[in-house]
């Protein structure tokens, strides 16, 4: 839990100025284009840099909402994803963080997706982007696209912790930077 | 064959503006979409270019002016795309332009990413935001 602790800059730095947005529950459609809206309030950044970050919120935040192993109920009766989302400010960029359980059958080929598109530069991210909607395969056991595109808005690699929790789910987070 | 239209909205999720016009041949798909179920959401467009681009047979002008769309619905534009390709190989008369924010370089190369994946000509729009 430290761990996860560190990873989200939760403790001391939760109520600093570099907090611009902090979520714990759960994610839904409603909570995703609240906060999404939100992005475009909170920050004072381009046009374009506003547009990345929120496009990269959402793909995040939807990953929570599908697969998330803590499931919510809510009082229409739908079953939604929980986790964590927070929104830092830095002098050079914007962090986007957010942490989720997951189960560890969802979990390796995110794994392994996310090795393959740290190692890739942007024309093969592309490329890869390409294949992988291409294909068009069941989203829980092929690479996920959305992770794809998270890394090909951003720029920067995707900065990926993973904590085992039992034999069966771990806890991941990930965190991506879009430069001011 | 029934057109389709379908008004847009940003609320819990975002609705793009449908707008399919089987009389005149002329598609708008324009907004954000982000949707609780996009196959649900986009299987009737899919079945409707279909019947359109099989039956109806007219000159087709489809219109994007998307300023959003998540991954799921990037996967139901092709599906849309491969469609009009079809037709255009199978001697449809096809015209496909795609308005992007000039300053959206991701959007531009999705675009891009599109003709590479269908082999269709994309008009491609900038516009001011």
């Amino acid at each position: 839990m430290a761990t996860i602790n560190k990873k989200l800059s939760l403790g001391q730095s939760l109520f600093s100025e570099e907090i611009r947005i902090s979520y714990k529950g759960p994610v839904d459609g409603k909570i995703i284009t609240y906060l999404g809206d939100y992005i475009g309030v909170v920050n004072t950044l381009s046009e374009k840099a506003t547009k990345k970050l929120f496009k990269i919120f959402f793909e995040l935040a939807e990953n929570i909402s599908k697969y998330s192993s803590e499931k919510i109920k809510l009082k229409n009766g739908k079953e939604v994803g929980a986790g964590t989302i927070i929104l830092k400010e830095t002098v050079k960029n914007f962090i986007l963080v957010t942490g989720n359980p997951i189960k560890n059958e969802h979990l390796i080929p995110v794994l392994e997706n996310s090795k393959n598109i740290n190692e890739l530069d942007h024309s093969e991210l592309r490329e890869y982007k390409r294949s992988v909607r291409r294909e068009n395969k069941d989203e829980n056991h092929s690479p996920n696209i959305g992770l794809i595109t998270v890394a090909l808005t951003s720029g920067n690699p995707l900065d990926l912790e993973i904590n085992p929790i039992d034999e069966k789910t771990s806890y991941f987070s990930i965190s991506v930077k879009v430069d001011k | 064959m029934e057109n389709i239209h379908i008004e847009g909205s940003h609320t819990n999720f975002f609705i793009p503006t449908v707008d399919f016009n089987s009389e005149t041949g002329y598609c708008l798909l324009e907004g954000e979409s982000f949707l609780e179920d996009t196959i649900e959401f986009y299987d009737p467009l899919i079945q409707w270019l279909e019947e359109f681009t099989t039956e109806v047979k007219n000159p087709l002008t489809f219109e994007i002016k998307l300023t959003y769309f998540n991954t799921s619905t990037s996967r139901s534009i092709l599906d849309l795309l491969n469609i009009i390709k079809d037709y255009e190989e199978d001697g449809g008369e096809v015209l496909i332009n795609w308005y992007y924010d000039e300053d959206d370089i991701d959007m531009e190369e999705d675009i891009e990413d599109y003709m590479l994946d269908t082999g269709l000509e994309i008009e491609m729009i900038p516009f001011e935001d």
